[in-house]
């Protein structure tokens, strides 16, 4: 059995061949480097060194996420394109499991964790159960026992799920430098942390867990595989949300705000707040400020967000967008003269621009005074450009308008 | 023409295209015919085709995520990515058997590398890029819209460079002289949105929903051009430049003010006005630098090339100015692989090979060429 392992859900780009118990080659980059430009090369190589005819390859192992979604892709197609035109199965092993059997042999509970952004981390538990072959005495041979599947979660919970086991823990993969200090937190057991030849996504650990699947007929043709995300997309995630949103959610946060005086709370708009929104709005910009009816208004249409803090049951921020046709123009940013520099501003906006995507908002738009140094700052922190001026815009005193455009990153 | 649908499990529409009704593909290649394998993964279609000698289209197939965007009001870069790793082997398998081929006879592997959205372009150049590999065949990567002028030569077998060719589609508003094959020298361009996204925004606007060209379209049969009249831009100092931002801009806030005041819409006048404004500015442009660079064939491409009012237009113009007007069929407006299996044999021709170092160029420029993949570039 030859197999040809390919790997690139994460910064490691790694291509592996190994010819029944004999691993042929590896070759593994971890660097900057884009999967797209060096992953075929690589393999190229590997093969021009060890002379290898493709057609003799029985198999294209690939790790079959979670990862980064790009670079799962990347390795997917591939596979799939070589897999299609060598006419041979594609063996998909998760990124996970592979990652834990570079531990071969350990008895202690493993757990690799794959950073998936804001304590979030792609995890499972594993650990290696020993036989005696027959006919042997003293030698062992391990099989990796899976206790928890791969999948996704938080930190802590992860760090929980351990705990309740009990036994030591070896952690290995690119989570565990991010979330170090959490663990060690969280952590109630001994733990260690593997080391750098076995601590990452690696080609012989893929091959030779994928030779294991092989002898157990876990293989698939090209046209069957696709990578296991673990997560939906973006837009995805933001659908269900919506769809899902109890109607009750406003009330019971308001009964939470009037529990916890101190704390801020971002909501949206109701109808009972518009009066205390418009004078928040009077006492902020005079002349210039949205009337009770505009306020109203806006809140009735469904193509607008509009969203208050709260503090004390107070009123103390509101801000709103109004989608056109894709853009979401910005229409007020307002707090209350007494609670600026708590960053209720980009908590209100932060909060705004993500529930925009929500109703199709791709780019945001606002304009500003040319000399509101706070309210520019403001912006800028929440990723804005500058992207021209309106001359003489504002009226008392005249003032020209700075124009700024926050676009979708493609 | 004709065009076999299937609408998958999952939304997607299967759809493959044949150039003639029930006629058999052609015996065995020559020895001197090129037949190319290409493949298409810029935005939200999976496509792969076979093509003979740049004009023969053997096979032609799409794999259409459209109406699993609509809910989303536009494409999801990264659902279109992952339907295109689902699609893509069965696309070219179908384009393969259809052509009554396998990979063996298959001469060269060409995929659109760019411009386009990254992650569905990884896709298809990844693929592509395995393909070639595995069969030690010769990779091109080819420009997604050189893929779209090419379209032309697909639909008209006589027409050969210099000609002028304006490209029109959701991302794209080119008026380009193409001088030879594979060479391009682009003469205008939109300095803001292009024609296809203005489209597509005032078709949001109207509540027509997407995509925007196609549905503005329709409702503009059954609307007055000459109810309103919206702004058409004219550039200063660069005539054949387009600028659409403003016209759109014009017509959200007619949309928006009339919502104000209550008035009642008519979005079928809206419509057609804003395709008016849309169309003349289009049609000028082109048919005035046939006149002034002296070419007396004009062609159409990109998705927006399907537009009928344009169509009418332009067809109108050309006569009366004596220019031959070519113009592919709606179905090869759209993104297809056939195009671009039509420019990798102009660049197979040149010698043009890729190395596996091959990546995704987003934002890949026209005409000025991307040299840094070429196979033996040291």
């Amino acid at each position: 059995m030859k197999i040809l392992g390919i790997d690139t859900s994460g910064l490691v780009g790694a291509v592996a061949i190994a010819d029944g118990d004999l691993l042929v080659s590896q070759f593994s980059i971890q660097y900057k480097t884009t999967h797209s430009e060096i992953i075929l090369p690589m393999l190229k190589d590997v093969c021009d060194k060890i002379h290898l005819d493709l057609s003799s390859i029985d198999a294209i192992a690939v790790s079959k996420g979670p990862g980064s979604f790009t670079g799962l892709r990347i390795g997917a197609a591939t596979a799939k394109g070589l897999s299609m035109a060598l006419d041979k199965p594609i063996i998909p092993v998760p990124t996970v499991d592979a990652i834990a059997y570079n531990l071969y042999g350990v008895e202690k509970i493993i757990c690799p964790m794959m950073d998936a952004r804001r304590n979030q981390v792609y995890t499972g538990l594993y650990t290696f159960v020993p036989n005696t072959p027959e006919g042997m005495s003293l030698e062992r041979s391990f099989g990796m026992q899976v206790i928890h599947e791969q999948f996704a979660t938080s930190v802590s919970e992860i760090a929980a799920s351990i705990n309740e086991i009990g036994k030591p823990v070896v952690l290995l993969g690119d989570g565990v430098p991010v979330y170090h200090d959490i663990l060690e937190k969280e952590l109630k057991v001994p733990y260690s942390i593997a080391p750098f030849h076995q601590n990452r996504q690696n080609g012989a650990a893929l091959v030779a867990l994928a030779m294991q699947y092989a002898k157990e007929g876990r293989m698939i043709s090209s046209d069957e595989f696709a990578p296991e995300y673990l997560r939906l997309s973006q837009a995805e995630r933001e659908a269900k949300e919506k769809e899902k949103a109890p109607s009750g959610e406003v009330e019971s946060r308001k009964l939470e705000a009037r529990k916890n005086p101190g704390i801020i709370r971002i909501r949206e708009m109701t109808a009972e707040d518009i009066e205390e929104a418009a004078n928040l709005e009077k006492s902020n910009l005079g002349k210039e400020a949205w009337t009770q009816k505009q306020l109203l208004d806006a809140l009735t249409r469904d193509d607008t967000i509009y969203l208050v803090a709260e503090k004390a049951k107070r009123i103390v921020g509101l801000c709103g967008v109004q989608n056109i046709s894709g853009d979401g123009e910005i229409t007020n940013v307002s707090v209350a003269k007494d609670c600026r520099g708590e960053g209720i501003g980009y908590k209100m906006l932060k909060q705004l621009l993500e529930r925009g995507r929500g109703i199709g908002i791709a780019d945001y738009t606002l304009e500003v005074r040319k000399g509101n140094e706070a309210a520019i700052k403001l912006y800028q922190k929440a990723g804005f450009k500058s992207e021209g001026i309106r001359p003489g815009f504002y009226d008392e005193p005249k003032e020209d308008a700075e124009i700024f455009w926050k676009r979708k990153e493609i | 023409m004709r065009i076999d649908k299937n609408v998958e499990d999952d939304g997607v529409i299967f759809m493959s295209i044949k150039e003639k009704d029930d006629e058999p593909v052609s015996e065995k290649n020559n020895e001197k015919d090129v037949t190319i394998l290409a493949i298409e993964s810029s935005c939200d279609e999976t496509a792969a085709a076979v093509v003979r000698n740049g004009r023969e289209v053997l096979s032609n197939i799409i794999s259409s995520q459209i109406a699993l965007h609509t809910i989303y009001g536009g494409v999801v870069p990264e659902i279109a990515s992952r339907k295109h790793v689902e699609k893509m082997n069965g696309c070219i398998r179908a384009a393969l058997s259809e052509a009554e081929l396998t990979l063996k006879d298959i001469d060269a592997v060409a995929v659109t590398y760019g411009p386009g959205l990254v992650g569905a372009l990884l896709v298809g150049v990844s693929e592509a890029k395995a393909i070639a590999f595995a069969t030690g065949k010769p990779l091109i990567g080819v420009h997604h819209i050189e893929g779209h002028i090419s379209a032309n030569f697909i639909e008209n077998k006589d027409l050969e460079p210099p000609f002028v060719c304006l490209v029109v589609s959701g991302g794209h508003s080119h008026l380009v002289v193409v001088k030879d094959y594979g060479e391009y020298e682009i003469i205008g361009q939109t300095r803001d949105d292009a024609a296809g996204e203005a489209f597509d925004k005032v078709a949001r606007a109207i509540g027509l929903g997407y995509p925007g060209g196609p549905k503005i379209d329709k409702a503009a049969r059954e609307g007055n051009p000459e109810a309103f009249s919206f702004p058409q831009a004219q550039i200063p100092d660069a005539e054949y430049d387009f600028s659409f931002s403003g016209l759109k801009s014009s017509v959200l806030n007619y949309i928006n003010q009339a919502k104000m005041q209550g008035n009642e819409l008519n979005s079928n006048d809206v419509a057609a006005s804003f395709q008016r404004a849309v169309v003349e500015v289009l049609a000028g442009h082109a048919v005035k630098a046939c006149k002034e660079y002296g070419y007396n064939k004009l062609a159409i491409a990109g998705g927006v090339a399907s537009n009928s009012a344009l169509r009418e237009l332009l067809e109108k113009e050309c006569e009366k100015n004596h220019i031959s007007f070519y113009r592919p069929s709606p179905v090869l407006c759209t993104d297809n692989a056939a195009m671009i299996g039509a420019a990798a044999y102009y660049e197979y021709k040149k010698g043009v090979r890729f190395g596996l170092d091959m990546n995704a160029v987003p934002n890949l420029p026209l005409g000025d060429r991307e040299r840094r993949f070429h196979a033996g570039k040291n």
